[in-house]
């Protein structure tokens, strides 16, 4: 297979890959974008999709912050109409809401940030980091990518086919409880969106075989699994997650759908199931999920803290094995999900004290970071600061978790705003702020050309400001009670409601700035070095131009020990 | 573009530090709110003893359509039993608050000291903690301020540190939490006035069963109505469930349909009704008043529109409340009528209890049925 | 290693990883019968446990030497919403003395106008209890078919296990529930909408 380094003659120096030559020999369009085998091509592909998913879901919570906004029900209608449908019927309302609620939260978890994160920069940045020539499976990634696709079109279908007897589309919420999405959900709407799981979830199992394989067989010599930068360990790590969790959603899944259609009744009391094993297995999977989104993101962050502090990674081995850590407990706090559903007194407590173990791992690798600053020489450049903010605000989701780790807190908490703050802190901030971090981060590397550091600038403290205001009054709301999944509250939520909404319009101007630097970028941005960060900035991808020649590493590079992630600044460090 | 031209990054900062103050400092606020001093009610303990031979649920479905018919009639049949009015609304929402709503249970008073006295300090000291860190590595370490990034990549006492005190703070959290969760699994007496809570797309029914087993269904009143009531709308509904206060309450859900769950936040207290289990916890409300709830997990179209509303009454209020409705009675008057029939009834009866008492008797008694139903175990 | 080539090394990790991954979709599957046998195992969930006639004399003799301690049983009962029957226990509650064996009845009438097909699922609260809780006999999940009109007495023969006084989850309980589900069978379609006439209509 000539995508294998075996298969290159070594004649090439990867360090200054200007010239024209077969490196950057480039398939025509079609071939190039549509049957592409290239890992950067595919990456930017995903990140494109990415953009394109997220600029969807992010217009759906933008309908649900303005439905919000007000007590009563004033936009939902509206949009049935839009829609072609009639719209006036509360249940037709509601409905609405909640095919609202279900596509912004499957939308934002299986289309953007794991796409995005895994897809997109996993795609890029883990074979160049590594010393690779591509993925070990260059056709396999392309797959994954379609998969991902036919899934998103799956699920944007099951917007409009039935989904019960008050509208279109599936109502479910992105966990899909049965009975609800059993005989609850009547129509194809639901089963549209399952299967949009199905296919999401088979090209990010085939994506996480890809990235195992590559990681363990394809490191350039030298680069020890102790050696790999830490996005590589967190790629590493997320891809075991997806390859032991994702499975056990499509089990159940499947069952969903075969009780759903074929008569079966593995979730349904009627026929002797029990729908408590639904919300087991989908956990079992949804854990572990979340960390499949935030992990990679730590590794962004480790990587732009060193290279912005010009310092080698704090604990780097602890960093490295307090993700695994995480992965691992992930695994066994399912339950926390579900601590209403009428679990016994020592299951809880087994889930409580489970569940605030994770605290730990996931302290260190703030602390870890802070530490990696700490006798810096700091440069606030974009990363930098979207790395701060990443860190602070996933200190605050961090510590909201562990006030709903404990189960009898939970009771008053469960299924409030209490916890779509604390989700959005570690993931709307947490993982989004690691996308951005990254994004521009690698946008000169990838696109070989230059963001305004201005605008990124602008964009953050928006964003910041806006995620803020939109997230941190839902506590407030959660506290006094208010619950998720509502299309309509009473007046006592107005004012903190209204704050929100508003809060969404910082950030929806924000996402403006974001798309204007991008384009400005694309079309009129100043050409990128190889090494645009300096010295600070250490790992492979570094050593290449940028953008990388369509193929790299046609020479392997051979990592000695000043290329070891603890030695960023060219030095071996007094002790290993 | 030079990037670094842009970067006022001390200013940048300052305004993070002053944000992130802002916005972690609100909650503080919340420790503010009182505490209700609970004035609980103590009365005798009814004897829920029952033995009485219920009829068939109680002709729950003409119960229903009864219940149905008080929506606008009120309890005016009842006896002079009147609704509290709005005056009485004690757990419900205040605008712009901050913290949790006040607690009217022992458990509830015990999860916001829990949450007001040690988790809200806890994490805004680690969540300043980290902030003042970001801060100080901001200010002290910046490429103006330090020229000359250190090499120091390890330290292996600040890592045990950083490992070891987390562990700690969380045991010691783990401590009230444990207690909490025991003290919300204390078993009911087993006089304990037994209440479901049945879950239905998209309104409550609450089936009194100790009290002759009458169904209350509970729908959502509209916007109009709420304002002519003078309660939260949303929030107030047709007939709210009442409860007997000061005395143990042992409240099951049943889901109907689909997963529903029953959330209150003023009493603590969230339990799901899933189909085909019934889930169990106690309750028990201090003082009377009327108590706001919502259902808490999605079950459909409606499921922002079948609020719960619990109304705690003296014990003889609630007795009174009981016999308004269809088939309902107080405990004693189910314990007397069981007795009667009993009597009635003495020799079917002592039939019965002596094919309990003897094995060859109760064995073929079994096997009679299950030849005829066709069952085993 | 480096006796294979690169081709083979990555096709043969792949494989460990597909094997991976079908292995948890196969304990996906493979979950809803563990599940089960886990809850009627360890009561879990407060599942009831099924015991013999000669199981229950034993306990019998075991809970004669352990001082007679009673236990209230509330008996539930319950039907699903498209189930047109009415169902209830014919004692709410009774008292049983640990060990000792008793036998409650439950009454189903079908309302409707046609045949309906049932079925049951039962649990115990709290839930701590399932483990103790023996059932002898039981219409549980057997299909009842009754007859429109038709009334049946439905027994249930149980004791509660002596090994209940040793179990410190169980302090201070007074009262077991037995909750009984009554559902119509899936795929009984027969004349489903005279069955939504019946019952489950929403007021108002």
């Amino acid at each position: 297979m000539a995508t294998t380094a075996d298969g290159f003659t070594a004649h090439h120096d990867a360090d200054h890959a200007h010239a024209h030559h077969d490196a950057d020999h480039k398939p025509g369009f079609f071939a190039r974008w549509f049957m592409s085998t290239n890992h950067k091509d595919i990456g930017t592909l995903y990140l494109i999709f990415a953009i394109i998913a997220g600029i969807i879901g992010g217009a759906v919570s933008g309908l649900m912050r303005w439905e919000l906004a007000e007590p009563g029900i004033q936009v939902l209608g509206q949009i049935i109409q839009f829609m072609g449908g009639d719209g006036t019927t509360i249940e037709q309302q509601g409905h609405m809401w909640n095919v609202l609620i279900t596509a912004h939260g499957l939308i934002m978890v299986f289309f953007m940030v794991m796409p995005a994160m895994i897809g997109g920069f996993g795609n890029w940045f883990v074979p160049l980091m590594i010393g690779a020539p591509d993925m070990a499976f260059p056709r396999m990634n392309n797959i994954s990518f379609w998969l991902t696709v036919a899934g998103f079109v799956s699920l944007m279908a099951s917007a409009f086919v039935p989904g019960g007897p008050a509208g279109n589309g599936a109502g479910t919420g992105w966990t899909v409880y049965a009975p609800l999405s059993t005989k609850g959900s009547v129509g194809p709407a639901v089963d549209f969106a399952i299967f949009s799981l199905h296919l999401a979830g088979a090209g990010s199992i085939l994506g996480a075989t890809n990235f195992i394989t590559t990681i363990f067989n394809m490191r350039a010599p030298g680069m020890t699994l102790h050696k790999m930068p830490l996005f590589v360990w967190s790629v590493l790590v997320t891809a075991f997650l997806l390859l032991l969790a994702l499975p056990v959603l499509a089990a159940a899944i499947t069952m969903l759908l075969t009780d759903r259609n074929f008569g079966t009744t593995f979730f349904n009391a009627d026929g002797g199931g029990d729908p408590v094993l639904y919300q087991h297995l989908f956990w079992f999977f949804g854990h572990p999920e979340v960390y499949i989104m935030i992990l990679p993101g730590f590794g962004m962050i480790s990587q732009i803290v060193a290279t912005f502090s010009r310092k080698p990674v704090f604990g780097y081995l602890g960093m490295a094995y307090a993700m695994v850590a995480i992965g691992v407990v992930g695994f066994v706090v399912w339950a926390h999900h579900m601590y209403t559903v009428g679990l016994s007194v020592n299951t809880k407590m087994y889930f409580t004290a489970a569940t605030m173990v994770i605290a730990v791992p996931t302290g260190v690798k703030i602390f870890s970071w802070i530490a990696t600053m700490w006798g810096g020489s700091i440069e606030f450049k974009s990363p930098m600061v979207w790395a701060l903010g990443m860190i602070f605000l996933f200190t605050v989701g961090g510590v909201t978790g562990v006030v709903l780790a404990n189960g009898g807190i939970d009771d008053n908490m469960h299924d409030t705003y209490y916890v779509v703050a604390h989700f959005h802190y570690v993931l709307s901030m947490g993982a989004v702020f690691s996308l951005f971090a990254g994004w521009y981060y690698w946008f000169p590397k990838m696109f070989g050309r230059w963001h305004s550091e201005f605008l990124a600038h602008v964009h953050f403290w928006l964003f910041f400001i806006g995620v803020n205001v939109i997230f941190f009054p839902m506590h407030f709301l959660g506290l006094q009670g208010m619950a998720r999944r509502y299309p309509d509250y009473t007046p006592a939520f107005e004012q903190w409601n209204h704050i929100a909404s508003w809060g969404y319009v910082i950030m929806a101007v924000s996402m403006l700035v974001f798309f204007v630097n991008t384009f400005y970028a694309l079309f009129a941005g100043k050409k990128a070095p190889g090494n645009y960060w300096g010295e600070g900035a250490t790992t492979l991808e570094w050593s290449l131009s940028s953008p990388p020649p369509f193929h790299q590493f046609e020479t392997l590079p051979v990592i000695e020990e000043h290329h070891s992630h603890y030695d960023h600044i060219g030095e071996k460090p007094a002790k290993a | 573009m030079n990037s670094g031209a842009f970067a006022r990054t001390k200013l940048h900062f300052l305004a993070l530090l002053l944000a992130a103050f802002a916005f972690v400092s609100l909650p503080q606020a919340g420790f503010a709110q009182a505490a209700d001093p609970a004035v609980a009610e103590v009365t005798d303990s009814p004897n829920t003893d029952l033995s009485a031979a219920s009829e068939v649920n109680a002709n729950a479905a003409e119960n229903r359509s009864v219940a149905e018919g008080e929506v606008v009639a009120g309890d005016e049949a009842g006896g002079g039993f009147q609704h509290f009015g709005p005056e009485m609304i004690k757990g419900q929402p205040e605008a712009g608050a901050y913290g949790f709503q006040p607690q009217y249970s022992d458990n509830g008073r015990f999860g916001l000291w829990m949450h007001d006295a040690i988790l809200m300090p806890i994490i805004t000291i680690i969540s300043f903690f980290v902030l003042g860190l970001l801060m100080w590595v901001v200010f002290r370490y910046n490429k103006r301020a330090n020229q000359v990034p250190s090499k120091t990549s390890h330290n292996t006492l600040i890592e045990v540190i950083w490992t070891v005190l987390p562990v700690l703070i969380l045991v010691g959290i783990a401590v009230p939490s444990i207690t909490l969760l025991a003290r919300q699994y204390e078993s009911p007496p087993e006089n304990a006035i037994t209440i479901k809570a049945n879950g239905y797309q998209w309104y409550w029914g609450y089936e009194y069963v100790d009290n002759g087993g009458f169904e209350v269904i509970s729908n959502m009143l509209d916007e109009a109505e709420a304002l002519d009531a003078g309660e939260p709308h949303q929030l107030a509904v047709d007939n709210r469930m009442v409860v007997p206060v000061g005395v143990p309450i042992r409240l099951q859900t049943f889901g109907s349909d689909v997963i529903h769950s029953f959330g209150i936040p003023s009493l603590w207290f969230k339990l799901d009704a899933v189909p085909g289990r019934i889930n169990e916890l106690m309750l028990t409300i201090d003082e009377p008043g009327i108590y706001y709830g919502q259902c808490m997990e999605l079950c459909g179209a409606l499921h922002g529109f079948m609020p719960i509303a619990i109304e705690a009454r003296t014990l003889e209020d609630y007795n009174a409340w009981v016999q308004t409705q269809p088939g309902g009675m107080t405990v004693e008057q189910v314990r007397a009528q069981a007795a009667q029939e009993a009597a009635a009834a003495a020799a079917p009866a002592a039939a019965e209890d002596a094919a309990e008492q003897d094995g060859p008797a109760a064995e073929e008694e079994n096997a009679e049925v299950a030849a005829s139903e066709g069952q085993t175990a | 290693m480096a006796a294979l080539t690169l081709d083979a090394r990555n096709r043969r990790t792949m494989g460990w990883a597909f094997l991976g991954a079908l292995a948890m979709l196969a304990l996906g599957f493979a979950s809803v019968p563990l599940y089960r046998l886990f809850c009627q195992v360890t009561g879990f969930g407060g599942t009831t446990q099924v015991a013999t006639m000669s199981e229950a004399q034993l306990a019998e003799q075991q809970a004669a030497s352990a001082g007679g301690r009673t236990f209230s049983i509330r008996f539930d009962a319950n039907t699903a919403r498209d189930m047109p029957w009415e169902f209830a226990p014919v004692q709410r509650t009774d008292t049983v003395a640990v060990g000792q064996r008793d036998m409650a009845t439950y009454i189903a009438r079908n309302d409707s106008s046609v045949p309906i097909t049932g079925t049951a699922t039962f649990n115990v609260e709290p839930e701590a209890a399932g483990i103790h809780f023996k059932k002898i006999q039981c219409f549980c999940f057997t299909e009842q078919v009754l007859q429109p009109g038709q009334e049946v007495r439905m027994p249930v023969l149980y004791f509660v296990d002596p090994a209940i006084l040793d179990d410190p989850d169980l302090d201070g309980v007074e009262q077991i529930t037995l909750s009984y589900t009554f559902h119509r069978k899936p795929g009984d379609t027969v004349a489903a909408d005279a069955a939504a006439a019946g019952k489950g209509e929403q007021p108002s």
